[in-house]
């Protein structure tokens, strides 16, 4: 199976306009109301490499975040949408132009995507933009650990290395389980888990948009869970919230039990997924 | 629980609910920690002998909701009943041939859960109509300000043990204390909807997805340290949260029996004390009447 051909899958997106409720505020881990800014659709200014804490918004991810009107279409778009999958805008003044899945939201189920900042500008909601999908079923690196939601390209892009019979990882830190919120018990296929950490969290407090991250006793092989010596590495694809239970987003990459892994905290040396990189292999 | 409240300012509001069907997908299974299919009962309908004081785990049975699952079929009428419902509310069937049978809300998830009369319940099913007499949202502490109640019935709060201490502290008496690695899916919602799911709680399964909650009970109070449960659900060092048990076996992962949030603030503001004896089953709510 290890050898088994990926197959790649052109899908059909949707620029997405981002949502506030009908009531403008949503209550933060304090109590105090705010107004949500860059929840989903279009997000200028946002780069990789910013703090995720750098920013006033609530899950403000880079880029552009795409959906689909109907259910069950959302679903295959945002779980069969890999790191480093090419997405081509198909209608709207910046038809033509290319970006790049950096990531994916559950619960909403957004895919977002990276473009270089002149054409961003250019992109409106309910635009047209192709995905070509590949990466799911992808086999990782060392037998036992289990990849997704990013292709072999992009990953061969991140410091993430076979030695010996383990996969050497360098990671911005090395979180507990017991961190992670929304997206806990979900499909990590469709879904990214929030870091409830705060600005103020040595481990958590130097995170930056497109670093990886490790987490300890995670097992998010299929759902998230907890289990005593998995280890999951993901992207940090998305920005703080205000919300509790809420915070940086993160897009699993790849899972399994620890004894596979050798994690290494890299601290301020780290370099994760660069927009340059990654908008380079776009237009290839 | 002796302790000073505005429990005489509430009011009570009548809410109609319906007993609402299992559902399901065309797709039927899910997936279980070790990767394995399985497709089990749990959620919607009247589960029957699952009672509070039983077991929360043991059984062949994903999301186990004991007894009633309740919603209302318009969508603000039902928020009106999930979020203002509160844990000792009393229920009472409004149609079908048990009409008049009295139960009492143990609990919510996305559905209000209802316990009643193991023979009384065999006589409910989906699409049967309850009235919950809702009462308690707005309970506060006068000597405990910083101490956040909700979905707590004045029945609930009168019949728990503890109250405030001589330090000042609010005493809480729970059967077990929740590791913060347990907290599943529901991390990150309102906190007067649904519950938390726990995970560690595997019976049978694998020794390393066990954090050591496979006895829990329907019905138990338990501590959640380092959770902040105010205004959502949340992880957060120094707070305390207080739940109670009100959903059982669970074999999707990262999911779990789970407790609904009744009070949250800080750790310091609590005097935990553990005690088999708190556990809904104790406390008599079933024959409670809110208006008597």
């Amino acid at each position: 199976m290890t050898n088994a051909k990926l197959v790649s899958v052109n899908l059909l997106a949707y620029v997405d306009q981002g949502e506030v409720g009908n009531d403008p505020y949503r209550i933060d881990r304090d109590g105090n109301p705010y107004v949500a800014v860059g929840d989903g659709g279009i997000v200028l200014g946002l780069r990789l490499g910013d703090s995720v804490f750098g920013h006033v918004g609530d899950h403000a991810a880079p880029g552009a975040c795409l959906v689909h009107p109907s259910d069950d279409a959302r679903y295959a778009v945002v779980g069969l949408s890999c790191i480093g999958n090419r997405a081509i805008v198909r209608t709207g003044d910046a038809t033509g132009h290319e970006g790049v899945v950096f990531g994916k939201r559950g619960g909403g189920e957004r895919v977002i995507v990276i473009f270089a900042q002149d054409v961003l500008a250019r992109l409106r909601p309910a635009d047209q933009v192709a995905i070509m999908s590949r990466g799911q079923g992808a086999a990782a690196p060392v037998a036992g650990i289990t990849q997704m939601n990013i292709t072999p390209e992009a990953l061969a892009l991140l410091p993430v290395d076979v030695v010996g019979d383990r996969l050497d990882v360098g990671v911005r830190a090395v979180l507990p389980s017991r961190t992670v919120g929304n997206g806990i018990g979900r499909p990590m296929a469709m879904w990214d888990v929030d870091l409830q950490v705060e600005s103020t969290s040595e481990a958590a407090r130097d995170l930056r948009l497109g670093d990886l991250v490790a987490i300890t006793d995670l097992d998010a092989r299929t759902n998230a869970g907890f289990r005593k010596d998995s280890m999951s590495i993901g992207v940090v694809t998305h920005g703080t919230s205000p919300q509790p239970g809420h915070g940086p987003g993160v897009t699993i990459v790849l899972s399994g039990p620890a004894k596979h892994f050798s994690v290494r905290s890299e601290g301020a040396a780290h370099q994760g997924l660069r927009e340059e990189t990654l908008l380079s292999k776009a237009s290839k | 629980m002796k302790v000073a409240s505005n429990v005489e300012d509430l009011l009570t509001q009548v809410l109609a609910g319906e007993v609402w069907p299992p559902l399901a997908d065309r797709h039927g299974y899910r997936v279980d920690p070790n990767g394995d299919a399985f497709y089990l009962p749990g959620m919607g309908g009247v589960t029957l002998d699952v009672h509070c004081g039983d077991p929360a785990t043991g059984y062949r049975s994903d999301h186990l909701e004991p007894g009633l699952s309740v919603r209302h079929r318009e969508t603000g009428p039902n928020y009106a009943l999930q979020y203002l419902t509160c844990i000792g509310n009393r229920v009472e069937v409004s149609s079908g041939p048990k009409k008049g049978a009295l139960g009492f809300v143990i609990g919510q998830h996305a559905y209000v859960l209802v316990d009643m009369e193991g023979d009384e319940m065999r006589g409910v099913t989906t699409g049967d109509q309850v009235t919950v007499l809702a009462v308690g949202q707005g309970l506060k502490l006068a000597d405990h300000p910083e101490i956040v109640v909700k979905n707590c019935s004045p029945a609930l709060m009168s019949a728990m043990a503890g109250g405030t201490n001589a330090a000042g502290q609010l005493e809480v008496h729970v059967s077990v204390v929740i590791p913060p690695e347990a907290v599943g899916a529901g991390a990150g919602m309102a906190s007067e909807y649904a519950n938390t799911d726990l995970m560690g709680a595997y019976a049978g399964l694998d020794d390393d997805l066990s954090l050591g909650l496979e006895s829990l009970r329907i019905g138990d109070v338990v501590a959640m340290p380092d959770q902040d449960h105010r205004f959502g659900r949340g992880y957060r060092e120094g707070w305390t949260s207080i739940g109670i048990i009100s959903t059982g076996s669970c074999l999707l992962f990262g999911h779990g029996p789970g407790p609904s949030t009744i009070m949250s603030g800080p750790s310091s503001s609590f005097k935990i004390v553990e005690d088999d004896t708190a556990n809904l089953s104790f406390f008599n709510l079933v024959q409670h009447r809110e208006l008597s």
